[in-house]
């Protein structure tokens, strides 16, 4: 079910500015966050992300909805009454977008590709600062070895 | 006037970044709000949530109305 994989969720990090915006980091508070928010911030963002690849393909009624629910956090109800149309509406209509932009991806992969893309060039960078440091020449190998597997993508 | 605490979606393409804002419910789309009180940042790992603490305990005991998903970034930060 969960598109961009692991990326997402896990062991988020707390931190509570006080008035003078000094921060302080609450890990314990790490998993608390895990349990209760895991799904329901996994399935913004995750919509989010889906919405920037395929969103141009929905209509304008269905991207004014969508773009409300999920950029502007706003509830059924809200955008019913802004957009003259049931809250039944606007929840099967979200569903609806939802469905249809997983369709999209489950085809194209474009999102994942993306994560996979990223993360691996994470990678390369990591490796690239590490040549700096140590001039090992086993890493200028690995770097192609990861460049190699992100034209295979 | 009901006063509402909700996520605003920022940041670019692909690039999804969260603000923790009180608005009106009535003028929500256009992008005006009262005042930003936190961040979300999914983007680091791992993410980061951030909340002014004194802003947010204002609003919150002024009956500003959390959106879920705020009630469960606040519970996260243990403000609620």
């Amino acid at each position: 079910m969960c598109i961009i994989g692991s990326d997402f969720g896990c062991h988020d990090r707390v931190v509570i500015a006080d008035k003078d915006c000094k921060e302080k980091t609450l890990d314990t508070l790490a998993n608390i966050l895990y349990d209760n928010a895991g799904d329901v911030m996994d399935s913004i963002v995750r919509q989010s992300l889906l919405y920037d690849f395929y969103g141009e393909l929905l209509t304008e009624h269905q991207r004014a909805v969508y773009e409300a629910a999920i950029f502007d956090d706003m509830s059924l109800g809200e955008i019913a009454q802004e957009q003259g149309i049931s809250r039944q509406g606007v929840h099967d209509l979200i569903k609806r977008c939802s469905r249809i932009l997983s369709a999209y991806e489950d085809k194209l992969h474009l999102v994942s590709k993306f994560q996979k893309t990223k993360q691996m060039v994470g990678e390369i960078r990591r490796l690239t600062e590490e040549f700096k440091k140590s001039r090992d020449e086993s890493l200028i190998e690995q770097i192609g070895q990861i460049s190699s597997d992100i034209l295979e993508l | 006037m009901a006063v509402k605490m909700r996520l605003k979606r920022m940041g670019a393409k692909k690039k999804p970044f969260y603000r923790i804002v009180v608005a009106d419910s009535r003028s929500p789309r256009d992008g005006r709000f009262i005042e930003e009180i936190g961040t979300y940042d999914p983007n680091l790992e791992p993410s980061a949530i951030k909340f002014n603490e004194e802003a947010t305990k204002k609003w919150l005991s002024t009956g500003a109305q959390p959106t879920d998903r705020v009630v469960k970034l606040l519970k996260a930060a243990g403000l609620q």
